[in-house]
C-alpha cells in the first residue's frame, strides 16, 4: 500500500474543524477534529448532550456544519452526489418505530434503495444482497413476518440487515443496544466485529455502555463540550481522570486480566 | 336582526301556551270608523292588495315586493323567514297577509295585537281563495270578486288565442346558479303547470310535484318540444343566458334542442301567482306558440 | 403480500391489471349506465351514451385523481387520517367557483376554481414552511386553520345571497359529476394532471416507503425528503383542486380508497401508486353508476358525494375492527 493510500486509510472519515448549532445561543461543537481509519470499529462516547446523534447526522449529510469540512475517503461530503453517499454509508437508528406493516424482507429490500433505479425495481442482485444481509445477522427465519411482530432485538438486527443490504463501506450506528438485553447486546457487537473483520466495513457506534465499547472496539473516541476530549485505543481513552472530566462523576477503572481491555466502575463517594 | 328572531322565537313559545286552549281566530268584526292599515309580507300578496285597489291601505311590505312600482315607497321589514319586529309595530299596522306555513310568525303578529292571516298560492284555485279571504278580511269582496273575475278573463284570452293548435310537451325551468348539475322545473299540479296548460302546451314532466329537480338523463326521456327557462334578475346576465344555450345544446335529441325551441325567459313575473297572471300565460303562449301574435286569430 | 421481488416486469404486469380492472368497470358502467332499454331513437342514444360517457370519464379522472392525492397526503403528512382537502385546497377551489358564478362570469367558473386552488397552495406554504422545509405536524395545524377560513367565507357568502342562491351553493358543495353543461375540456385537463400525478408518484414511490419508516433514515438512504415533501405537496393540491374546480368537493374517495388499497396491496407505495390512480377511478365511476341506476328509483338521485360516504363509512369502520382485532392478537 502506498504512502497515499494508507494516509487515506487512517483518516477514511475526515472530519476538520467542524462547527454547528442548533440554535445560535447553545452551540454543539466548535471546531471539532478527529479521523476515523478505515476497516475499523471505532465506538463515539461522551456524556449526554455531548452532540454524539449530532456528528453522526453531520456525517449523513443530514445536517450541514456552519464551519469546517468533512472528508470520506479523501473527497469532500459536499461533493458526493446523493446516490453515492447512500451506497457508501449506512445508518442503524437508535429506534425504528413500526408504523407501517412492513415485513422484514421488505424493510431490509428498502436497503437496497440507493442501488435500484428511479422507479425503485429489485432486480436478482438486490433480492440476493437482502438473502446474504438476513443470513449475516440471523434473521432469515423472520423474512415473512411483519416488523411490529418483532421484539426490540430481533428488530435492531433487522435494521443493521438493512443497513448491511446498502452493502456500504462506513456503518454508522447510534446506540444500537440501548434497549437490549445482555444477550443480544453482546449478540450484535460481536456481528459488527465480524462485520470489521470479515468484509472490511469501517464502523463508527455511538454508545453509551462504555465497557461494551471497551470490550469490542478498535479505537475510541471521547467527545466533550463541543471537543475531542481523547482518542486511541480504548484503554487509552477510558482513563478516569479523562472520564472523571467529561462524565463529572467519579469512576475507577480497572483492567480484565484476561483481555487487558479496561472496564469502568462508579467509585464510592468517599463522603 | 337576530336578537328579534329570539324575542319572536320566545314570543311565539309563550302565546302557544297562552292560546294553546283557544281554537281558530275569528276574523274581528268591521268597525267603519277604523282604518285599515295593511302590511303585506309576501310579493304576490302585495300585488293582490293594489289590484284590488287596498293599496293606500298597505303601510309595510317585505324586502322582495317590488311591483306594483308604488310599492317600494313603503318601509320594507323584512321577510316571513327575518322580520324587522320593531319596525313592524312602528308602522301600527292592523293586520297582516303572507304566504308561509309557518305558524310562528302568525302567533307572534298576534301576540302584538295585529290580524295575522296565513294565505296559500301554490294551485290557481289557492290564488283565488286567497284573494277572496283578502276580501273577506278586509270588507272589500266586491274589489276581490272584480279582481277574480279579470284574472279569469284574461287567461280566457290567452285560451281563445291559442285554442286548437297543437299541444307541445313544455318544459319549464328555473336555471342554477352554479354549475349545472340539475335544473328545477315545474311539475303537474303547480300554479306554473296550470299556466302552462293555459298557453297551450302540455307540462313534459309527467307527475304531480311540487317543483322537482331534474337531471339531463329525465330531461332526455321526457322529449320536450318546447323548453322555457326563467332566468330573472342576475340569473338573466348575457353571460348565464349563454351558458345556458351551450349546456341544451349538448343534447340534440331532445325535440326542442333540435327545433331551436330553447327559450330564454328573463320576466320575473312569470312565477309570481298574482294579477299578473294573465300577463304571464300571455307571454308563455307567446314563446309556447310564436306564430300566434298579441291581437293576431 | 407477495414473495417476489418487485421487477420491472411484475410492475409492468400490476399496472396492466389494474388498467384492466378500471377498463372493464367502466365499460360495464357505459353499458348498463346508457340505458339501451329505453332507447327510443339513435339520436336519444347518442344523447344517453354522451351522458353516461362524460359520467364514466368525469368520475374516472377525478377518483384517479383523488385516490393519488389521498395516498400522498396519508404519506407526506404522515397520518391515515388525511385526505385529499385537509390542507384547505378544495376551500379555496370551491370558493373560487362560487365567488365566480356569482360575481364575474359562469362560464369561468373552472378557471377561477383553478385559480383559487393556486392561491391556497401559496397561502398554506407561506404560513407552514420554515426556513423554505415543510414539516408535517405544522402542515396539519395550518390546514386546519385554512379549512375554518374558507368555510367561514363559504357561510358569509351564503348569508349574503338569496336563499334559492343558498340552495344552489350548498348543493354544489355536496360535489357532483354529471351535469348539462358537459365540461370535456375540464375533464381532458383533470385527467392529463392525474396521469401526469401517477407517473410522478411512481418516481418518488420508494421515497414515500422511506420516510414512512423515518426521515433520517430516508434521508440516509438517498432519499432527498425535504424535495420530495415540497414536490408531493404542490403536486397533490393541483390535481385535488383541479378536480374540485370540475365536481366540487366529493368526499371520501381520497380517504378510502388508499387504506383499501393496503389492505389488499400492503404498504409498498411502489405497488399502491398505479393501483390508486385505477382503483380509485373504478371506484367513483361505480358511484356515479350507482346516482344514475338509483334515479329509477329515488328522482332525483343523491349527490355522488353522498353516496361515497354511504358506502365507504361503514366499510372503514369494518376495516378499522379487523384491523385492530390483527393487531391486538399479536399484543
Amino acid at each position: 500500500m502506498s504512502e497515499k493510500e494508507a494516509t487515506a486509510d487512517r483518516a477514511y472519515v475526515d472530519v476538520r474543524g467542524v462547527s454547528f448549532a442548533y440554535a445560535a445561543a447553545a452551540p454543539v461543537f466548535d471546531a471539532l477534529s478527529m479521523s476515523i481509519p478505515r476497516g475499523r470499529l471505532v465506538s463515539l462516547l461522551g456524556p449526554n448532550g455531548s452532540g454524539k446523534t449530532t456528528l453522526l447526522r453531520i456525517l449523513l449529510r443530514l445536517l450541514k456544519p456552519s464551519a469546517g469540512e468533512v472528508c470520506l475517503a479523501g473527497i469532500r461530503l459536499e461533493e458526493y452526489p446523493v446516490g453515492a453517499l447512500a451506497r457508501r454509508v449506512a445508518y442503524v437508528p437508535q429506534e425504528t418505530p413500526a408504523i407501517l406493516p412492513f415485513t422484514v424482507i421488505e424493510t431490509v429490500l428498502m436497503g437496497r434503495s440507493p442501488h435500484t433505479g428511479a422507479l425503485g425495481f429489485e432486480t436478482a442482485a438486490d433480492w440476493h444482497a437482502a438473502r446474504e444481509a438476513l443470513r449475516l445477522t440471523d434473521t432469515e427465519q423472520f423474512s415473512e413476518r411483519s416488523l411490529e411482530e418483532l421484539s426490540g432485538g430481533e428488530r435492531q438486527r433487522v435494521i443493521i440487515a438493512r443497513a448491511l443490504a446498502q452493502e456500504p463501506e462506513l456503518v454508522l450506528l447510534d446506540e444500537p443496544t440501548a434497549f437490549l438485553d445482555i444477550k443480544h447486546q453482546h449478540a450484535i457487537y460481536r456481528l459488527l466485529r465480524r462485520l470489521v473483520a470479515g468484509r472490511n466495513m469501517t464502523v463508527l457506534c455511538v454508545s453509551h455502555d462504555l465497557n461494551l465499547a471497551a470490550t469490542y472496539s478498535d479505537e475510541a473516541i471521547l467527545i466533550c463540550r463541543g471537543r475531542v476530549a481523547a482518542t486511541g485505543l480504548p484503554v487509552d481513552v477510558l482513563r478516569p481522570d479523562v472520564l472523571e472530566q467529561a462524565y463529572e462523576t467519579p469512576v475507577q477503572v480497572r483492567l480484565d486480566e484476561v483481555t487487558g481491555r479496561p472496564f469502568v466502575l462508579p467509585r464510592p463517594a468517599d463522603e | 336582526m337576530r336578537r328579534y328572531d329570539t324575542v319572536l322565537f320566545l314570543l311565539c313559545g309563550l302565546s302557544a301556551i297562552l292560546s294553546a286552549g283557544c281554537g281558530e281566530t275569528e276574523p274581528p268584526e268591521m268597525d267603519g270608523g277604523d282604518a285599515l292599515r295593511i302590511l303585506s309580507l309576501t310579493p304576490n300578496v302585495t300585488e293582490m292588495l293594489f289590484a284590488m285597489g287596498l293599496g293606500d291601505s298597505v303601510v309595510g311590505r317585505s324586502t322582495w315586493c317590488r311591483y306594483p312600482p308604488e310599492a317600494l315607497a313603503l318601509p320594507a321589514v323584512g321577510d316571513t323567514l327575518h322580520i324587522n319586529l320593531q319596525q313592524v309595530i312602528a308602522l301600527e299596522p292592523t293586520m297582516a297577509f303572507m304566504i308561509t306555513g309557518r305558524t310562528g310568525i302568525i302567533r307572534g303578529l298576534e301576540a302584538r295585537g295585529i290580524r295575522a292571516v296565513a294565505l296559500r298560492s301554490d294551485t290557481l284555485p289557492e290564488m283565488f281563495e286567497s284573494i277572496r279571504t283578502i276580501g273577506r278580511e278586509t270588507g272589500r269582496e266586491e274589489a276581490a270578486r272584480r279582481l277574480i273575475e279579470r284574472i279569469e278573463a284574461d287567461l280566457e284570452a290567452v285560451r281563445r288565442r291559442v285554442a286548437g293548435r297543437p299541444r307541445p310537451r313544455a318544459l319549464f325551468a328555473f336555471p342554477m346558479t352554479i354549475g349545472s348539475a340539475r335544473i328545477m322545473v315545474a311539475g303537474r299540479g303547480t300554479f306554473v303547470d296550470a299556466l302552462l296548460e293555459v298557453a297551450g302546451a302540455e307540462n313534459a314532466f309527467p307527475d304531480r310535484a311540487h317543483w322537482p329537480t331534474v337531471t339531463p338523463q329525465k330531461a332526455i326521456a321526457m322529449r320536450p318540444e318546447v323548453i322555457i327557462i326563467n332566468a330573472t334578475g342576475d340569473s338573466g346576465a348575457p353571460d348565464r343566458i349563454e351558458a345556458i344555450r351551450q349546456a341544451w345544446a349538448n343534447w340534440p335529441s331532445i325535440p326542442a334542442v333540435a327545433a331551436g325551441r330553447v327559450h330564454v325567459l328573463t320576466e320575473a313575473y312569470l312565477t309570481i301567482p298574482g294579477p299578473r297572471v294573465g300577463l304571464a300565460a300571455g307571454r308563455l303562449a307567446e314563446a309556447i306558440h310564436p306564430e300566434v301574435k298579441e291581437g293576431r286569430p | 403480500m407477495t414473495l417476489h421481488p418487485l421487477s420491472a416486469r411484475r410492475y409492468a404486469l400490476t399496472v396492466l391489471v389494474w388498467a384492466a380492472v378500471w377498463l372493464a368497470v367502466s365499460v360495464a358502467a357505459v353499458a348498463v349506465g346508457s340505458r339501451p332499454w329505453v332507447w327510443n331513437s339513435w339520436a336519444q342514444a347518442l344523447d344517453y351514451l354522451r351522458d353516461t360517457l362524460y359520467g364514466v370519464a368525469t368520475a374516472s379522472v377525478v377518483g384517479g385523481a383523488l385516490a393519488l392525492s389521498g395516498l400522498a397526503f396519508q404519506a407526506l403528512l404522515r397520518n391515515p387520517l388525511a385526505s385529499p382537502y385537509i390542507l384547505g385546497v378544495s376551500g379555496g377551489a370551491s370558493l373560487g367557483v362560487i365567488l365566480s358564478s356569482l360575481f364575474v362570469s359562469v362560464l369561468l367558473q373552472p378557471i377561477f376554481g383553478f385559480f383559487g386552488a393556486l392561491v391556497t397552495v401559496g397561502i398554506v406554504y407561506t404560513i407552514a414552511q420554515r426556513r423554505g422545509r415543510l414539516d408535517p405536524y405544522t402542515l396539519i395545524l395550518t390546514g386546519v386553520i385554512v379549512n375554518a377560513f374558507y368555510g367561514a367565507a363559504i357561510m358569509l357568502t351564503m348569508g349574503l345571497v338569496s336563499p334559492e342562491t343558498r340552495g344552489d351553493i350548498a348543493y354544489w358543495m355536496m360535489g357532483n359529476i354529471r351535469r348539462f353543461d358537459l365540461q370535456w375540456g375540464l375533464a381532458a385537463v383533470v385527467g392529463g394532471l392525474a396521469v401526469g400525478t401517477a407517473v410522478i408518484f411512481a418516481f418518488l414511490a420508494k421515497g414515500f416507503n422511506l420516510v414512512a419508516v423515518g426521515e433520517d433514515t430516508a434521508g440516509a438512504l438517498g432519499v432527498r425528503v425535504d424535495r420530495l415533501r415540497h414536490v408531493t405537496f404542490v403536486v397533490a393540491s393541483l390535481v385535488t383542486g383541479a378536480a374540485v374546480a370540475l365536481v366540487g368537493p366529493i368526499g371520501f374517495v381520497g380517504l378510502i380508497c388508499p387504506h383499501l388499497l393496503r389492505v389488499l396491496l400492503g404498504p409498498d407505495h411502489r405497488r399502491l401508486v398505479p393501483a390508486c390512480l385505477f382503483f380509485g377511478a373504478a371506484f367513483l365511476v361505480l358511484a356515479d353508476l350507482a346516482t344514475s341506476v338509483l334515479e329509477g328509483v329515488v328522482s332525483p338521485p343523491p349527490p355522488v358525494g353522498v353516496l361515497t360516504a354511504m358506502a365507504g363509512g361503514p366499510f372503514f369502520i369494518y376495516l378499522l375492527r379487523t384491523r385492530w382485532r390483527k393487531v391486538a392478537k399479536v399484543q
